[in-house]
C-alpha cells in the first residue's frame, strides 16, 4: 500500500504515578500541577503501538499529532524513540482552555494539515481526564467514519477494516472502509519497549509546531472561546469514612467480621 | 452562564437495550432524570429508545415514569451502530429541542454521547457522578478527574441541549410509576433519509462472564495489588463463593493478570457497585477505586500496612495479612452456615 | 569544570531501559537471587532493545552508542539485579574484546550474535594459580601442525557454563626479557577439549553463572588468536579496565541506589514511638551517609567513564570509582539492614540480597586491595 499513512493522536499527560500530588490552589481554584513529570498518555501508547504493527504490514509513514505545549516536545521525541516517522505539536495560547469538542476541531485541522491520511488511531481515556469522547468527535468533524472502544483491528490492502468492539460481556464485529478515525482500548496489543536505537533515530525525527494562524482554525471555535462546557468549582471528593479499627487477633479479627455480615443480612 | 429565563425544556434520556432487555444503566438514568424533573416543579421527562423489535421495553420505560417514549423499531437499528443511533438522535433532538439529554456511559453509550455532541455542537459531561438541574435552568454536572482525586463542576451555558453521561451503578433505578406515560413510534426511514451510513455491524458476540456478576451483587469480595500472585488470590474466589458474591478487583491486579477479566475491576475506569458488604484485601486505597465503592453499604478493608490510605474509606479496618484473615473467615463463615453458631465477640 | 549532566539522549535512554527492567526484571529479581538463574529469556528481549550491543557500531549490529549509556544499562539492572546485570558486564568483556582487538573476518563473524543477545560472551583470565596475579597465569597455548593446542584451568568464570563465545588468555611463550607472555584466543562452546566445571553456589550476585572453564588439549584453528600473540594480558587488562571496573563501578551504583531508595521508603513507612522512623536523627544520619555514597559513587564513576571515552589513560580513575562504588555499597547495605532491624533480616526484603551482591562486587574486576595499588601507583608515579 504505496503512500499508507496512519495518523496517531497523543497526549502528554501529568505521569499517573503522581496523581496523589495534585493540589488544588486554595486562591485561585486551579489545579497546580506543578513539578509533575509528564509521560505519553498510557492508552496512546497502545494506539501507537497499533499505528507500527500496521506499518509493518502495509509500510507508508506514521505521524504523531499531539495538541499540547509546545515545552511538551521532549514527551512527543519519547514517543518517536518508540516508533513513527515525525511529530506534529499544535500549540497556541488560543487553545487554553479547550473542552473535548474544541480540542477536536484543533486536532481535526492539525490532521488536515497532514493530510492526506488513510486512518487516525488514539488511545480510548486519557488518564487525567477520562473522557471518551476525541475519537468520535475527530470523525465527525473530519466527515469520515469512527467507531470508539476497539479491540481488534484489521486493515486489508484494499483498504477494508475489520474492527472488533468492545460492549457489554461480548464485542461487536463491524466493518467499514478507511479512511477512519479509531480509539483503542489498552486491550487491544501489548506496546512495545523503546530500544537504544530508536531513541537514537528519535533525534532525527523532525517535529513540527504550528500555531492558531498556520492551522487556519476558526478562534471562535476552539479555546475556552469555542468550548460548549465550562468548569466550575474544583473540590476534592472525600470518602471518608468511619475507619473503626478491629482489634484482636485473627480469630476475633474474623469473628467481628463475621458479626457484620450477619447484621447486614447475607450470611445465609 | 446563563440559561434561557423562564425555559422550561424536556428532559430526555437515551435509553439503551441489549440481548431483548433494557440495560440498567437506562432505568438508572432514568430516575435521575425523574428527580430532576420534580426538582425543578414539574418538567416533562422523555425517553428515546432506538432498536429492533423494542415496542415492549418501550412501554416498560413508560411504566417506570418516562412522559413519553420516542420508539424508534427498525432491522436497519440492530445493532448499535453510531451512525445510524446518532442521526436518529440528532435529528430527532434538532426537532424537539430538549433542555438536557443523559445517556448511559456504558460502552455504546460512551461512543455514541459524543457523536451526537459533535453533530450538535453542544457540550457533554462524561461520566458524571452527580447532576442536578438548578433554578436558573443550568444543568450542574460533577466529574471526577485525576484519577478520582479532583471533583469539578461542569456546565453548559450557552448551547442546547445540555448533556451527560452517567456511568452504570451510580444511581440507583427508580420505583414503578403510578400512571403510564405515552410511547410514540417514529418513522425510521425519514429519520435516515439522507444520511450516510458507513458502518456495518455484521456480528455480536456475547460472552457470559465467570462467577457472580458485581452489578446488584449484596456481597462483593475485593483484591489489590497486595495479593500477590494467581494462587493467593483463589483464596479470595473462595470467599467470594462461600458467601454468594462478587469477586472484584483493583486496576493494579488486574494488570498482574490475577482476575478473571477486566468485567471485575472496579474504579473510576472500571464499575461502580453498590453491595450491601464490601470487602477488600490487599488494596491500598487509591482513589481510582475508591470511587467505584463510595456507596457501597460497609465497608470491611483488610491490610498489613497500618498506614494503609485505604482505612480512612472504610467503616472497620483490620491490620493483617489476608492469608492469615480469609482461610480463617472461610472457615468460621462455613461453621455459621453449617449451623454451628458462635456468638461473635465483643466489639 | 561544568556541572556534570547527562544529555537529552542518554535521560531518554536511561528511561527506556528502566521502563524494561521495571516490568522485565524487577518481578523476577527474587528469584533470580534465590535460584541462582540466568534468565535467557529476558537476555534475549535486551539483544533486540540493544541493551547488549550498547558501544558496537551498528554495522555489527549493536546500538552505536558509548560506554555511558553502556553503564547506564548496567545501573539500571544492578538497581533490581546485581547479580543478572554481572553476567552482562561479563558479556560486554567479550565483546569488547572482539570489538577492539579482533580482525574484521572475526568481528564480522561474532558480534552481530553477541550485540542481539543471540549468543552470550565472557572473558576468562583468572586461574587457581593466578587472579589478581595476572603473570601467575598456568594455562598454555602451544602451535602445533597449525593449530593452537591450549590447556589449562580457570575459575572464577562469570557465564562460564552458558557463554557460547569466549575468550581465553594463555601462556604462549616468553617476552624479550624472558618474562611469560600470554596470548588471548576466542573459543566457542563445544569445541573439543573445551568444557566448563560445574556451576559455583555463591553468596552473592546471584544471576549469573559462574564456575571453572577446562582445557584439555582444546584445539582451536589460527583464526581463534585475537590481537596478536602475546599481547593477550595487556588486551585483557585494558579491557577489565575500561569494561569491567566500569561496569562493576555502575553495578555498586545501582546497589546503592536500591540501598537508598528502600530505606527512605522504610524510614517513612515504619511507626516506631508512634511516629515514622524517619523522624529519628539517628536514622536520619545513616540516610544521609547513604545517599552521600550514593551520590559520589555516581559522579565519580560516570567522570572515570568519561575519562576512558575520551581516549586512553583513566585507570586511576577507573581504579577509585570501582573501589569507592563497591565498597561505598558494602556500607550502604549494613545501614540500610541495621536501619530495618528484623525486617532487614527476612529474605521478603531484598536488603539481604543488595548486602550479599555488594560483598560479592569487592572480589570482582580487581578487589579493593587492587584498586588501591593501582591508586598508589599512579600517585606515587
Amino acid at each position: 500500500m504505496s503512500g499508507f499513512h496512519v495518523v496517531v493522536l497523543v497526549k502528554p499527560v501529568p505521569d499517573p504515578g503522581c496523581y496523589d500530588r495534585v493540589e488544588i490552589d486554595p486562591a485561585t481554584g486551579v489545579l497546580a500541577r506543578q513539578g509533575m513529570p509528564s509521560v505519553i498518555n498510557p492508552s496512546d501508547r497502545h494506539a501507537l503501538e497499533e499505528a507500527l504493527v500496521l506499518q509493518e504490514r502495509h509500510g507508508g509513514r506514521v505521524t504523531l499529532v499531539s495538541m499540547t505545549p509546545e515545552s511538551s516536545a521532549e514527551t512527543l521525541r519519547e514517543a518517536l524513540a518508540m516508533g513513527g516517522d515525525e511529530a506534529v505539536i499544535l500549540s497556541d495560547r488560543a487553545f487554553a482552555g479547550s473542552d473535548s469538542l474544541a480540542t477536536s476541531r484543533v486536532l481535526a485541522a492539525g490532521i488536515a494539515k497532514v493530510a492526506p491520511f488513510d486512518l487516525v488511531l488514539a488511545g480510548n481515556e486519557s488518564a487525567d481526564g477520562g473522557t471518551v469522547h476525541v475519537p468520535s468527535q475527530v470523525g465527525e468533524l473530519l466527515g469520515v467514519a469512527h467507531l470508539a472502544n476497539v479491540l481488534r483491528l484489521e486493515v486489508d490492502p484494499d483498504g477494508s477494516v475489520r474492527a472488533r468492539t468492545r460492549i457489554e460481556n461480548g464485542y461487536v464485529e463491524v466493518v467499514g472502509a478507511l479512511p477512519m478515525v479509531l480509539g483503542v482500548r489498552r486491550e487491544i496489543n501489548t506496546p512495545r519497549y523503546t530500544s537504544l536505537m530508536g531513541v537514537m533515530a528519535s533525534q532525527g525525527k523532525p517535529i513540527r509546531v504550528f500555531g492558531a494562524e498556520e492551522l487556519g482554525v476558526d478562534r471562535s471555535g476552539v479555546g475556552m472561546e469555542g468550548s460548549n462546557m465550562r468548569p466550575g468549582k474544583l473540590s476534592r471528593p472525600s470518602f471518608r469514612r468511619k475507619g473503626e479499627r478491629v482489634k484482636g487477633d485473627t480469630d476475633e479479627a474474623v469473628a467481628r467480621i463475621v458479626g457484620i455480615l450477619r447484621a447486614e443480612g447475607v450470611l445465609g | 452562564m446563563t440559561g434561557v429565563p423562564g425555559r422550561k425544556g424536556a428532559i430526555w434520556i437515551v435509553a439503551e437495550q441489549a440481548a431483548g432487555k433494557l440495560a440498567p444503566v437506562s432505568l438508572e438514568i432514568l430516575g435521575q432524570a425523574l428527580r430532576m424533573g420534580r426538582e425543578a416543579g414539574g418538567c416533562e421527562v422523555a425517553a428515546v429508545l432506538i432498536g429492533k423489535d423494542t415496542g415492549g421495553l418501550a412501554e416498560e420505560l413508560a411504566l417506570f415514569g418516562a412522559d413519553k417514549v420516542f420508539l424508534v423499531d427498525d432491522p436497519r437499528f440492530s445493532p448499535y451502530q453510531n451512525d445510524t443511533h446518532g442521526a436518529v438522535l440528532a435529528k430527532l433532538v434538532a426537532r424537539e429541542d430538549p433542555e438536557v439529554v443523559l445517556f448511559g456511559a456504558s460502552a455504546c453509550g460512551e461512543e455514541l454521547a459524543p457523536t451526537v455532541a459533535a453533530r450538535l455542537d453542544t457540550g457533554l459531561g462524561a461520566h458524571c457522578t452527580n447532576l442536578d438541574l438548578k433554578a436558573d435552568g443550568l444543568l450542574r454536572m460533577g466529574v471526577l478527574g485525576f484519577g478520582g482525586r479532583v471533583h469539578t463542576e461542569m456546565f453548559c451555558p450557552a448551547r442546547r441541549p445540555q448533556m451527560a453521561s452517567v456511568k452504570p451503578g451510580m444511581f440507583q433505578p427508580p420505583p414503578r410509576a403510578e400512571r403510564k406515560g405515552t410511547v410514540v413510534r417514529e418513522d425510521a426511514a425519514a429519520l435516515l433519509e439522507g444520511e450516510r451510513i458507513r458502518l456495518r455491524a455484521v456480528k455480536v458476540v456475547r460472552v457470559e462472564p465467570v462467577g457472580v456478576p458485581l452489578e446488584g451483587a449484596e456481597v462483593v469480595v475485593a483484591g489489590g495489588f497486595g495479593i500477590g500472585g494467581k494462587e493467593p488470590w483463589a483464596l479470595l474466589e473462595d470467599l467470594a463463593r462461600e458467601l454468594s458474591g462478587a469477586v472484584g478487583c483493583t486496576r493494579p491486579a488486574l494488570d498482574e493478570g490475577w482476575p478473571p477479566g477486566e468485567h471485575t475491576m472496579i474504579g473510576t475506569s472500571g464499575k461502580t457497585v453498590r453491595p450491601k458488604v464490601y470487602l477488600g484485601f490487599g488494596i491500598s486505597g487509591s482513589p481510582h477505586h475508591t470511587v467505584g465503592i463510595k456507596d457501597a453499604g460497609v465497608i470491611v478493608s483488610v491490610n498489613s500496612d497500618p498506614r494503609a490510605p485505604v482505612f480512612e474509606s472504610s467503616d472497620y479496618c483490620v491490620v493483617s495479612d489476608f492469608r492469615k484473615i480469609v482461610p480463617a473467615l472461610i472457615r468460621e463463615i462455613r461453621k455459621v452456615k453449617g449451623g454451628g453458631l458462635r456468638e461473635p465477640s465483643p466489639a | 569544570m561544568p556541572e556534570m549532566k547527562f544529555t537529552q539522549q542518554q535521560e531518554m535512554m536511561r528511561k527506556a531501559v528502566r521502563d524494561f527492567v521495571e516490568k522485565e526484571v524487577k518481578p523476577v529479581a527474587p528469584r533470580l537471587d534465590a535460584e541462582c538463574h540466568f534468565p535467557d529469556e529476558i537476555f534475549r528481549k535486551m539483544g533486540k532493545l540493544g541493551f547488549l550491543g550498547v558501544f558496537v557500531p551498528p554495522e555489527y549490529g549493536g546500538a552505536g552508542m558509548g560506554l555511558t549509556e553502556c553503564a547506564i544499562v548496567l545501573e539500571e539492572l544492578g538497581r533490581y539485579a546485581a547479580g543478572f546485570a554481572m553476567a552482562v558486564m561479563t558479556h560486554n568483556l567479550g565483546v569488547e574484546a572482539i570489538l577492539t582487538y579482533g580482525t574484521e573476518e572475526q568481528k564480522k563473524k561474532y558480534l552481530p550474535d553477541l550485540a542481539t543477545g543471540k549468543k552470550v560472551s565472557g572473558l576468562a583470565v583468572t586461574e587457581p594459580g593466578g587472579g589478581s596475579d595476572v603473570a601467575g597465569q598456568l594455562s598454555n597455548a602451544v602451535h602445533e601442525d597449525g593449530k593452537w593446542v591450549i590447556n589449562g584451568r580457570k575459575c572464577f568464570i562469570t557465564n562460564s557454563s552458558n557463554a557460547e563465545v569466549n575468550v581465553i588468555t594463555a601462556r604462549t611463550g616468553e617476552d624479550a626479557k624472558g618474562r611469560p607472555a600470554f596470548s588471548a584466543f576466542i573459543v566457542e562452546k563445544g569445541t573439543e577439549g573445551f568444557s566448563a566445571g560445574r556451576d559455583e553456589d555463591k553468596v552473592g550476585l546471584r544471576g549469573s553463572h559462574m564456575g571453572d572453564l577446562l582445557m584439555n588439549n582444546c584445539r582451536v584453528g589460527e583464526e581463534a588468536l585475537l590481537g596478536g600473540e602475546g599481547n593477550g594480558n595487556r588486551m585483557a587488562l585494558a579491557t577489565i579496565s575500561k569494561i569491567g571496573r566500569t561496569g562493576m563501578a555502575a553495578i555498586g551504583v545501582g546497589i546503592l541506589r536500591a540501598c537508598l531508595a528502600d530505606g527512605v521508603k522504610f524510614a517513612k513507612e515504619r511507626i516506631i514511638y508512634g511516629k515514622p522512623l524517619a523522624r529519628l536523627q539517628a536514622i536520619q544520619m545513616e540516610i544521609a551517609q547513604i545517599r552521600i555514597d550514593h551520590d559520589a559513587a555516581k559522579l565519580l564513576t560516570y567522570h572515570a567513564i568519561g575519562l576512558k571515552e575520551a581516549g586512553a589513560g583513566g585507570d586511576a580513575e577507573v581504579a577509585i570509582a570501582k573501589y569507592y562504588a563497591t565498597e561505598g555499597a558494602v556500607r550502604a547495605a549494613k545501614r540500610t539492614m541495621d536501619l530495618m532491624g528484623g525486617y532487614g533480616v527476612i529474605t521478603e526484603y531484598p536488603v539481604g540480597r543488595y548486602m550479599r551482591d555488594a560483598l560479592a562486587c569487592i572480589a570482582s574486576g580487581g578487589t579493593s586491595h587492587i584498586m588501591q595499588i593501582i591508586i598508589a601507583g599512579q600517585a606515587l608515579a
